[in-house]
C-alpha cells in the first residue's frame, strides 16, 4: 500500500483548510476558491497551467454560454411564456411552486447534464419570485438540490453514472441498462422534494433585513410603503358610466377615492400609460389603478365599476419588467423646490403617476397635487421603465431604487428560440463538445441583438465562475498527489470482511465526502475499480458497489461545491451555513434511500 | 335653491331684508338662534358665544384661544344648517364662515350713519350724540374682530357679491335685488356645491372636536372625506394630534381618510 507522502499531507491540509473557510466564511466562498487557485500552484502541489484549467474547463465555459442563452430568453419574455403554464397549475402556493419547478427540472435534468437544466431554470425562478413576491432563497435551493437528485434518474443524467459502464469493463461485469437505476433515482428526488416540502421552513434560510447587504435594505423600505398603499387593481366602467354627469377624469377619480389611475383604455382599445390628470374615462373603458383595497371597493361600488379579480387587459403592461414603482427624492438645488406637484406636471410631462409623498416618516396621499414640494421629500413614482428612465435622466429627481429599466425585445423572441434549438440540436445530434454548441446558441444570440454583448456579460456571475474553477485545482491536485487514492485504500483495508449493507454504506459515505472535495467524476474514476475489487473479496456483488459509488457521487450537498450549488449559491443568497444545515438532512436521506432501495430491488 | 349670507351694521335694516327675502323665496332664517344652537349642542353659556362672536378679542383670548374655540362651535352651527340648503343667515361673518362653498350668495346692507342713528336714538330713548358714539364703538368693534380673527374689513366690498346701500333704495328693492341674484344660475346649489358644503360641515365637525379636546392652530381640510388636518405652526418639525383624538375623528361619519400636514399653509377652504 501506499505511503503518506508530504505532499498528500500538504493536500489534506488545503482541503482542510477550504472546508474550514467555507464553513467560518471569514472570507466569501469565491474567495477562498480563488485562494485555492493561487495557493496549489505556490506550493508545487499542481502546475500553473493546471491551477487555472477550470477557468477553461468544459463545466465552467458551458455554464457561461448557459447564462448568457437564459438571460437572452428572459429578454425576450420567453421565459415569461414558459413561466405562466407552471405557475397556471402550481397556483401561489410555494410549496407546489416547489414541487412543480423541481419535479420539472428533476426530469429534464435526467435525460441532460444536470447543470445546464439548473442554468436553464435560474431566470426562470427568479421571474417566478419576483412576481409572486417568494423569497428566491426558499425556491433556489429545493430547485437544485431536485436537479442533482434528477441526475440519478437514468444511466445518462450525470457524468459518474455515464462512466460507470466504462469503468466496470475491465472487470467483465454485465452493463446497466439505461433505467436500471430509475427506481432508485426516483425514490431519491421523492425523498429530496418530500424534505423541503414538509420540512423547508426549518431547514431553509428565512431572508431577515439585517442579512441583507445595505442596498438591499434600502431596497427593503420602499416595498414596506408600497404594501401600505396597496397595489395594482384592473377595472371596467359600466356602459351608462358618462350619462347624465360630469366628465370624470383621474384627478377626480384620485381626490375622491385616493386612488391613482395607472393605466386606462380609450375605448375601443386604445391604451393610456400614466394619464394625464384632466384624462377624461369614459364608458366601457378599463383602468388600472393603484390604491388600497377599501378604497377600490369603494370606488368600483359608487361608481358602478366592475373590480376584476387579476389584471387582464394590461397584463403585460403591469408585468414586473415593464412597469413598476421606485421611489425618488427631491435633491437640494432640485428645480422642484417649492413647487407643486401640480405645477410640476408629473403626469403630464413624463407620464409617471405620483402616488405618495413622503416626508419625515409622514406619507401623505390625500391633497397631493398642493403639496409644495422640499428638498428630501421622497416621491413614490409608478410607470413604465421607460417612462420613469426618462424621468431619471432628466436629473431633477433623485432616485433612490435604480430604475429597473431592463428593457424587453419581444421581437427578438423567435431568435431566441432559434438559437436555442441549435444549441440543443447540437447536443442531441451532433454530439458536439458542450461548451462549443452553448458557446455557439450564445454567440448566435448576441449576432442577432437578442441582447448586446454588454449585456451578456453583465449577465454572468462571476461568483459562480470562480467559486466552479477554483475547485477543480484542488481535485486535480488530490488525484494527482494519490492524496484520495491513499484514503480510499486506508479506509476500505481498515474495514476488513464486513456484512454486505455495512460495505456498501461505508462506500457510499466515502463516495460522498470524495464528491464535496474533488469533482464527481474524478471520485467515481477513483473509486469505482477499488470497490469492486473490496467487493469481490467481500463477496458482495460488485455491480451494485460500483453503482454505489455512481449514486453517492451525486450526493454533495453539504459545501456548495457541487456545479449546480455554486451557481444557485450567489443569486439564491445563501451561505455556506444554508447548505450545511439543509444539505446534512438530504445528504443523510440520501444515503438512507439509496441503501435502502438497493437492499429491496437487488 | 341657495345659501345667503347677509352681514350688516347694527340698524341697518339688515334683518328686516333678511327676513323679507326669505319669506319671498320660502327660505328659512337663521341668526341668533345659530348660537342657541351651538350653546345647546357643545353645552357653552351663550353669553360666552355671543361675545366671541361680538366682542373684538382681548389680548387674554388669543392665549387661551378660548375664541377660537367658540367660533369652531358657532361655525360647525352654522354649516350644519347650510348642508341642508334654502337658507338665509343674516348676521356677522357668515360669509367667512362658510367659505369655499360656490352656491353661497354674500351680501352686505348698509345705511347711512344720520339714519342709523335716528333709529337707535328712537329704539334706545338716548341722545343722538350717545347712539353715533355707541354706533361707531360698535363698527370698530366688529371691524377689529374680523381683522383680528381673518384678516379683512368688513367694508372691504371684494368680500360680496352684492353690496347694498339702504337709502334712496328701500329695503323692497333690496329684497328685489338679492331674489333676483339668487336666482342666476351660479348661485344654484349643484351636486358639486352640496358636496363642497357637505365636506366643509365634516371639517367644521372635526374642527369642533379638535377644540374640545384644546387641540387649537389645526386647520382642517375635507374633500370627499378625505381629512388633512393641517399644524399651522412647526417650521420643520413634524407635529401630530394626540392618536386617542385622531381614532375618534376617525369615527365620524363622513370621514374616508385622516392625514396630517405640517409646515404647509393650508388651503383658503380650511377651518
Amino acid at each position: 500500500m501506499q505511503q503518506l507522502t508530504p505532499d498528500m499531507i500538504m493536500v489534506l491540509v488545503m482541503i482542510g483548510i477550504a472546508v474550514f473557510l467555507f464553513i467560518v466564511e471569514w472570507v466569501r466562498v469565491d474567495v477562498v476558491a480563488i485562494l485555492m487557485m493561487v495557493a496549489l500552484p505556490l506550493l508545487h502541489l499542481v502546475t500553473p497551467k493546471e491551477a487555472f484549467s477550470g477557468l477553461s474547463s468544459n463545466a465552467v465555459v458551458s455554464i457561461i454560454a448557459v447564462i448568457i442563452i437564459g438571460a437572452g430568453l428572459d429578454r425576450t419574455g420567453i421565459i415569461n411564456r414558459l413561466v405562466e403554464p407552471i405557475l397556471k397549475l402550481a397556483g401561489r402556493s410555494q410549496s407546489r411552486i416547489v414541487i412543480f419547478i423541481s419535479l420539472t427540472v428533476a426530469g429534464i435534468s435526467s435525460f441532460m447534464q444536470n447543470i445546464g437544466a439548473a442554468a436553464l431554470f435560474l431566470p426562470a425562478i427568479q421571474r417566478i419570485s419576483k412576481n409572486l413576491k417568494i423569497p428566491i432563497g426558499k425556491l433556489l435551493m429545493p430547485i437544485g438540490f431536485s436537479a442533482i437528485l434528477g441526475g440519478t434518474v437514468t444511466l445518462v443524467g450525470s457524468s459518474p453514472l455515464i462512466l460507470l459502464n466504462d469503468l466496470i469493463a475491465p472487470f467483465k461485469l454485465k452493463p446497466f441498462g439505461l433505467f436500471e437505476v430509475t427506481p432508485v433515482g426516483l425514490a431519491l428526488v421523492a425523498a429530496g422534494i418530500a424534505c423541503f416540502v414538509c420540512l423547508g421552513r426549518f431547514i431553509l434560510p428565512t431572508p431577515k433585513a439585517e442579512e441583507g447587504s445595505p442596498a438591499e435594505q434600502e431596497e427593503a423600505q420602499p416595498a414596506q410603503l408600497w404594501e401600505d398603499l396597496g397595489r395594482l387593481w384592473e377595472l371596467t366602467t359600466p356602459e351608462d358610466f358618462t350619462h347624465y354627469r360630469e366628465p370624470v377624469t383621474v384627478d377626480s377619480l384620485r381626490r375622491r377615492y385616493l386612488v391613482n389611475v395607472v393605466a386606462l383604455t380609450e375605448p375601443p382599445d386604445f391604451k393610456i400609460m400614466g394619464p394625464a390628470p384632466q384624462q377624461e374615462v369614459r364608458s366601457r373603458a378599463t383602468l388600472v389603478v393603484f390604491g388600497q383595497e377599501k378604497d377600490v371597493r369603494r370606488m368600483a361600488q359608487e361608481e358602478g365599476m366592475t373590480l376584476k379579480d387579476n389584471i387582464e387587459v394590461f397584463k403585460e403592461e403591469m408585468l414586473e419588467h415593464a412597469s413598476g414603482t421606485v421611489e425618488a427624492v427631491v435633491a437640494p438645488r432640485s428645480p422642484l423646490v417649492g413647487k407643486t406637484l401640480n405645477q410640476v406636471g408629473l403626469s403630464e410631462r413624463f407620464r409617471v403617476t405620483p402616488l405618495t409623498v413622503s416626508r419625515q416618516g409622514e406619507t401623505f396621499r390625500a391633497d397631493l397635487g398642493e403639496l409644495p414640494l422640499r428638498v428630501g421629500d421622497s416621491i413614490l413614482l409608478h410607470g413604465t421603465w421607460e417612462h420613469l428612465q426618462i424621468l431619471h435622466d432628466e436629473r431633477i429627481l433623485l432616485f433612490a431604487s435604480p430604475v429597473d429599466a431592463e428593457l424587453m425585445r419581444p421581437e427578438k423572441a423567435f431568435f431566441a428560440g432559434l438559437w436555442l434549438t441549435v444549441a440543443l440540436v447540437m447536443v442531441i445530434v451532433f454530439k458536439i463538445q458542450l461548451s462549443v454548441c452553448l458557446m455557439t446558441g450564445a454567440l448566435g444570440m448576441i449576432i442577432t441583438r437578442v441582447l448586446s454583448i454588454d449585456e451578456a456579460y453583465q449577465s454572468v456571475d462571476w461568483r459562480t465562475i470562480f467559486l466552479l474553477a477554483g475547485l477543480i485545482p484542488l481535485g486535480i491536485a488530490t488525484e494527482k498527489t494519490g492524496t484520495a487514492a491513499w484514503l480510499a485504500q486506508t479506509v476500505l483495508g481498515a474495514l476488513g470482511t464486513v456484512e454486505p449493507i455495512v460495505l456498501l454504506t461505508v462506500i457510499g459515505l466515502l463516495s460522498t465526502v470524495f464528491t464535496l472535495v474533488i469533482s464527481n467524476v474524478g471520485a467515481t474514476v477513483l473509486l469505482v475499480p477499488l470497490v469492486v475489487n473490496m467487493a469481490l473479496a467481500a463477496g458482495t456483488d460488485p455491480r451494485m458497489a460500483a453503482m454505489v459509488v455512481g449514486l453517492a457521487t451525486s450526493n454533495s450537498f453539504i459545501l456548495p461545491t457541487h456545479q449546480v450549488n455554486a451557481l444557485y449559491m450567489g443569486p439564491g443568497r445563501y451561505r455556506s451555513v444554508d447548505f450545511i444545515k439543509a444539505g446534512s438532512l438530504i445528504s443523510v436521506v440520501f444515503m438512507v434511500v439509496m441503501i435502502g432501495m438497493l437492499y429491496l430491488f437487488f | 335653491m341657495a345659501i345667503i349670507t347677509i352681514s350688516r351694521g347694527s340698524y341697518s335694516k339688515g334683518l328686516e331684508v333678511a327676513e323679507k327675502t326669505a319669506a319671498r323665496l320660502g327660505y328659512r332664517v337663521v341668526s341668533r338662534d345659530l348660537l342657541l344652537e351651538a350653546s345647546d349642542h357643545f353645552h357653552i353659556p351663550e353669553i360666552k358665544l355671543v361675545r366671541a362672536i361680538h366682542d373684538a378679542p382681548s389680548i387674554l383670548d388669543r392665549l387661551t384661544h378660548g375664541r377660537q374655540g367658540f367660533l369652531a362651535y358657532i361655525q360647525c352651527a352654522l354649516a350644519e344648517q347650510a348642508v341642508q340648503d334654502n337658507l338665509v343667515y343674516h348676521g356677522l361673518a357668515g360669509h367667512l364662515l362658510l367659505k369655499g362653498a360656490p352656491h353661497v350668495l354674500k351680501v352686505r346692507i348698509i345705511a347711512d350713519l344720520e339714519s342709523r342713528v335716528a333709529a337707535e336714538m328712537q329704539r334706545e330713548g338716548i341722545s343722538a350724540a350717545e347712539a353715533r358714539s355707541l354706533l361707531l364703538k360698535d363698527d370698530d368693534e366688529r371691524r377689529r374682530w374680523t381683522q383680528s380673527l381673518y384678516g379683512v374689513d368688513p367694508w372691504d366690498a371684494s368680500l360680496y357679491d352684492l353690496v347694498i346701500h339702504i337709502h334712496k333704495l328701500t329695503v323692497d328693492d333690496a329684497v328685489d335685488f338679492i331674489v333676483h341674484a339668487a336666482e342666476r344660475p351660479c348661485f344654484q346649489s349643484t351636486p358639486e356645491a352640496r358636496r363642497k358644503m357637505e365636506d366643509l360641515a365634516l371639517a367644521c365637525r372635526i374642527k369642533s372636536v379638535l377644540v374640545q379636546n384644546a387641540c387649537y392652530n389645526v386647520a382642517v381640510a375635507s374633500e370627499y372625506g378625505n381629512v388633512v388636518l393641517y399644524h399651522k405652526s412647526s417650521g420643520t418639525r413634524t407635529l401630530h394630534v394626540d392618536p386617542t383624538i385622531k381614532r375618534k375623528i376617525e369615527t365620524i361619519p363622513g370621514v374616508n381618510h385622516l392625514e396630517e400636514h405640517s409646515g404647509m399653509p393650508a388651503p383658503p377652504s380650511a377651518v
